[in-house]
């Protein structure tokens, strides 16, 4: 053990769970705005985030009113913080409701995956599926043949639905060593090995690291 | 409502992480310790250097209130050093090997670990021999902010883009590495480049795994793939 592992360890058991919380929010952020399918919703973490950003919200209002120019700055330096915060809340929402939007069969029929969401997007996504069938309903769809009328056909080998490519590649970075990962070439001879050590970064498949993704080993960068 | 961007962070994106670097800064007026979000802040009180996120360092620096020590690694010496091992190697300059301390591989009981741009990786005692990953953003926010807190900042700037000139062309160069199952090493990457980066790399692997896959189909089923053309 070195030094700087001493440090590490010192700064590490004495970071805020107002700190912890910020970087479990940013990760997830980026692992959200980078994963080719949605991942599953943080909720104590949200709950927590949302309730802070509300409690600060409720005290820079009491604070607007005083005029002495200390306070001011600090009200200043708290409100830019909480614009910091409530971007961080607002894009890693959005990109969660533009994967919601973009694949809203396999959402609603993959169980795997709906389980991911949280209620108000559930509920979101069922509240606009509906509305868009019936709305394509209304427009065009019944004046086809009754053949041609589902959104969701699979006949003929290939699928209506549309599905989030698991396989596309990724950029990560390893936060546990993991020791070997398989990577499988066209042929056995062009199988290669991969030593997953901390602090590594790599392009990889989504779907070979994903399963280390959700259990925090692996970041996506 | 949904986001309109495609997957990948945008460079005002990386911007927004790094300024979540930690870096010194030197207080000219008193400031007491606020309760943000993020954790509590240290109250600053002039002469005593104190560590801020980025963000914060770059509102006191515009109003005066502080000024802003660049990290080691940001001096001209320093870069120099960097650039000349950077041209001689096939691979980006190595990360500087600080708080990633090795952990097993149980994910039980231990804390989640921090990475950049949690990582101290940027203050005034941060090593000075090695880029951390938001080496470019920092070094281009900082010449622009504080440009009067160099004592060089011309020479600096004039490293940086070297610096950059030459990772770049080990970007492009990466290609030929490439492979349909991915799994390529890039250590010592920062994160501009991996966002600039990212929509190529990442296609060139996605298309290769798609003539891959095209080319096994084909060889199982005899070469009758003609409606295959649309999967590519």
């Amino acid at each position: 053990m070195d030094i700087d592992d001493i440090l590490a360890d010192v700064s590490h058991d004495a970071t805020p769970t107002e700190t912890r919380e910020l970087q479990e929010l940013t990760r997830a952020w980026v692992a959200e705005r980078v994963a080719p399918e949605i991942l599953p919703y943080p909720e104590r973490l949200m709950e927590n985030v949302l309730e802070r950003i509300r409690k600060q919200i409720e005290l820079v209002e009491e604070q607007t009113g005083n005029m002495d120019p200390k306070a001011n700055f600090r009200l200043i330096i708290l409100q830019t913080e909480l614009e910091r915060f409530k971007f961080l809340v607002r894009s890693f929402l959005r990109a969660r409701i533009a994967k919601i939007d973009k694949f809203p069969i396999h959402h609603l029929t993959d169980t795997s995956t709906i389980s991911r969401l949280s209620a108000s997007e559930t509920q979101y996504l069922r509240a606009h599926h509906v509305l868009l069938s019936n709305h394509y309903q209304s427009s065009f769809l019944s004046q086809f043949p009754t053949a041609l009328q589902r959104l969701d056909d699979t006949i003929g080998g290939i699928s209506m639905i549309d599905a989030p490519d698991l396989d596309t590649a990724v950029f990560c970075r390893i936060l546990r060593d993991l020791g070997k990962m398989l990577i499988e070439g066209k042929d056995r001879e062009h199988h290669r090995e991969l030593d997953l050590k901390r602090g590594e970064i790599f392009i990889v498949r989504w779907s070979s690291i994903k399963e280390s993704v959700f259990a925090g080993d692996i970041e996506l960068v | 409502m949904a986001l309109p961007l495609p997957p990948g962070l945008t460079p005002p994106e990386i911007a927004f992480l790094c300024e979540m670097e930690l870096v010194t800064i030197i207080p000219r007026q008193r400031l007491e310790g606020l309760k943000l979000l993020g954790g509590p802040t240290p109250p600053l009180t002039p002469p005593h250097r104190t560590n801020l996120p980025l963000w914060l360092a770059l509102l006191l620096k515009r109003q005066k209130r502080a000024n802003i020590a660049p990290p080691p690694w940001l001096s001209p010496s320093s870069l120099g050093e960097i650039l000349d091992l950077e041209t001689g190697l096939s691979t980006f300059s190595p990360p500087p090997n600080l708080s990633f301390k090795p952990l097993s591989s149980t994910s039980t009981s231990t804390p989640t670990p921090i990475s950049p741009p949690f990582t101290p990786s940027s203050t005034a005692s941060a090593p000075s021999d090695a880029l951390p990953y938001h080496w470019l953003e920092l070094g281009e926010i900082l010449l622009e902010a504080a440009a009067d807190d160099f004592d060089d900042p011309d020479a600096v700037r004039r490293l940086l883009r070297d610096l950059r000139d030459a990772r770049m062309a080990k970007v492009r160069a990466m290609v030929e590495k490439l492979e349909a199952g991915g799994g390529v090493r890039i250590a010592g990457v920062g994160g501009m480049e991996v966002a600039e980066g990212r929509a190529f790399l990442g296609g060139v692997v996605d298309g290769l795994r798609k003539i891959e896959a095209r080319r096994e189909k084909e060889e199982d089923g005899g070469g009758s793939g003609d409606d295959d053309m649309d999967d590519l």
